[in-house]
């Protein structure tokens, strides 16, 4: 479970996440969406350590991220936006180099690399260097050294970004799994009716603060919206004047 | 410490695979023996061929002094008579010197005979040759002085002031002292350029392709990451030095050293000792150029200052490899430069002080210290993980 109480952070005089608090429960989907410059990135990056905020906590299954950084790492798997990966070195070496930073034996860490093969499909690229590698075959390996030590709280940047219809399929298929394993899920994404078909529960960020907060139930009956583009566009866009009233900032606390 | 370890081997491979980390490391230390062996093998080439042939002598007017001709030719020199436009000849190159002696005998009537001696010493054999005719003339001057004292009775020894003997005791003289004192600057550039690319790489390289981000998303701290990128850098260091340390050992051994002088080429010890004084510079450059990578806002901008990095150590070198000066302790505290010195005394296979060895050793590594504790503080930037 990700809990986050008050986060804030600013880049200077720009202040890009102000006051966010939000839970993503276990054995949910919890989707983060919002416009371009909402502060999503900057979210992924302070829950996954790699920022400090300014104000506020993080708790990952109970343990505080700002001050013990490096057991939170170790409950978190996190698929960047941007895949990062090393051309010269093949796919199963990068999740051996994940691996072995985790510190897991070499014996098991074989045993996982085979296991994430599987699950992944990874068998026909496996052996081969990086470079040159699809967009869906770059994310596999991403995900794939994301997942090598087995977190129990797992978050995408984007997971089906750039991806073919039959991939985005599994990727979905891949993380509903995880859900029903009682794992906790947190995923951005710019396609509507992904989160929608995926999500369990959405926050919406919007200049740097939480708009609404609630399982998508929870969010048409507060908005009386129906679809939820229609939902994040009333959000984002401050509530219209037949919303004022309803528009229920963190619905689901 | 196996976080460190992992990321030192990762690194490590990643860079074996990668041809420009290799051309740093195995092919570019070679062009330094590589040039010195030509410069070597030219010049040397150049003395041993003059040294085996006859002197030609070009003469502009001979007739006016056949005394000296004659003496010339008995010590097997070949007079050539030239015309009036020896200057010409000289400068364009085509003949080493011109002895241009008065136009009649009569201007040398009563005085010594005016001698004008025309030389390029812009070109190597043309030093050569005049230093040999220069000898014969001055050989001349005094065997005609001692005739002409034992003709009027006087003892030809009251023109002997000095009985000069002069005895080399140093390994190498002559040209190759020059040649050898450009190997420190030679060491000393490829120990700031053996390892740049995999350091670069490394930071800059890794920040630009996105990378750096995943990899602090791990257990491990960044001073565990940078050690084991620092450990990378060293050892691609290490086999520049290496590679360069092996190719001036045999190009000493394959050129034709006699004729400049070199009478006994640096042996195999004496190198082992040059690449261990190396040894405190490998970390300290390393150190230095993750240093710049960390505060540098783009791989561009590093590969800039990188570029430069090397030049500044190395001109120290070649300002020492022509102005010599004597190895004092204070110099030694200057990492780089210490070290230059004693490589120097090395390659010339002169004695060292282990005193002055010991601090340059300790100096530079206090300086690397102070080096890395400054990049450990900038690597914890949040900046540093992100494309600017």
């Amino acid at each position: 479970m990700i809990e986050v109480r008050g986060l804030a952070k600013s880049f200077g005089a720009l202040q890009v996440v102000e006051n966010v608090s939000f839970v993503a429960r276990d054995g949910e989907i919890t989707g983060l969406i919002g416009p371009n410059g909402a502060g999503k990135t900057t979210m992924f990056r302070l829950i996954s350590t790699v920022m400090r905020p300014d104000r506020g906590s993080m708790l990952v299954d109970g343990i505080d991220a700002v001050k013990n950084p490096l057991p939170a790492r170790r409950r978190l798997g996190v698929l960047p936006d941007v895949r990062g990966l090393y051309t010269r070195l093949t796919a199963r070496e990068h999740l051996r180099y994940f691996g072995e930073l985790h510190g897991i034996p070499r014996r098991e860490l074989a045993a996982r690399i085979d296991e994430l093969i599987r699950t992944l499909r990874m068998e026909d690229f496996i052996d081969r260097r990086t470079k040159g590698f699809s967009r869906g075959q770059q994310m596999k390996v991403a995900l794939g050294r994301a997942l090598i030590h087995r977190p129990h709280n797992i978050m995408l940047d984007e997971p089906t970004n750039g991806l073919d219809v039959a991939t985005s399929r599994s990727v979905r298929d891949l993380l509903r799994q995880f859900r029903d394993e009682g794992r906790c899920v947190l995923l951005t994404s710019h396609i509507m009716q992904e989160v929608a078909a995926l999500a369990d529960r959405i926050v919406v960020l919007a200049d740097g603060g939480i708009v609404l907060d609630g399982t998508p139930a929870e969010l048409r009956r507060a908005t009386g919206l129906h679809e939820l583009e229609e939902i994040f566009m009333a959000a984002i866009s401050g509530p219209p004047p037949d919303l004022v009233g309803q528009t229920a900032l963190a619905v689901g606390q | 410490m196996s976080a460190i370890l992992t990321v030192f081997r990762k690194e490590t491979i990643d860079h074996l695979r990668d041809r420009r980390s290799i051309l740093v490391a195995m092919i570019y230390p070679l062009m330094g023996p590589f040039l010195l062996g030509l410069m070597f093998f030219f010049v040397g080439g150049s003395m041993r061929v003059n040294d085996a042939k006859t002197l030609f002598v070009p003469v502009v007017h001979a007739e006016s002094a056949p005394n000296l001709i004659r003496y010339l030719q008995k010590r097997g020199a070949s007079v050539r008579w030239l015309p009036e436009e020896a200057r010409q000849l000289v400068i364009s190159g085509r003949l080493p010197f011109a002895l241009v002696l008065p136009e009649t005998p009569a201007a040398s009537a009563g005085g010594p005979l005016p001698v004008r001696l025309l030389t390029n010493p812009s070109r190597f054999d043309s030093i050569v040759a005049t230093g040999r005719l220069m000898d014969l003339l001055n050989a001349y001057q005094h065997e005609t002085l001692r005739d002409r004292l034992s003709a009027s009775g006087l003892s030809p020894g009251i023109m002997d002031v000095l009985a000069i003997d002069q005895e080399n005791i140093g390994r190498s003289a002559g040209p190759a002292v020059i040649l050898l004192t450009m190997i420190p600057p030679f060491l000393i550039f490829t120990l700031f350029t053996g390892g740049v690319h995999v350091a670069l790489d490394a930071t800059c390289g890794e920040r630009d392709r996105g990378s750096f981000e995943p990899l602090m998303m791990n257990p491990v701290t960044r001073i565990q990451v940078l050690t084991g990128k620092l450990g990378a850098t060293i050892v691609f260091t290490l086999m520049a030095l290496a590679v360069q340390a092996i190719a001036f050992w045999v190009m000493l051994h394959v050129v034709p050293r006699e004729s400049l002088g070199l009478i006994e080429p640096p042996g195999a010890w004496r190198v082992a000792l040059v690449v261990s004084v190396c040894l405190p510079i490998v970390v300290f450059a390393a150190a230095t150029q993750l240093l710049i990578s960390a505060v540098v806002r783009s791989m561009k901008e590093a590969q800039t200052y990188l570029g430069l990095l090397p030049l500044i150590p190395g001109l120290a070198g070649m300002v020492l490899a022509l102005a010599p000066v004597q190895a004092q302790p204070l110099l030694a505290t200057i990492p780089t430069f210490g070290q230059t010195l004693l490589m120097g005394q090395l390659v010339r296979s002169e004695a060292i002080s282990w005193t002055f060895v010991g601090i340059t050793a300790v100096a530079t590594l206090v300086s690397t210290g102070l080096l890395l504790m400054l990049g450990f503080r900038l690597y914890e930037r949040e900046e540093i993980l992100f494309p600017q």
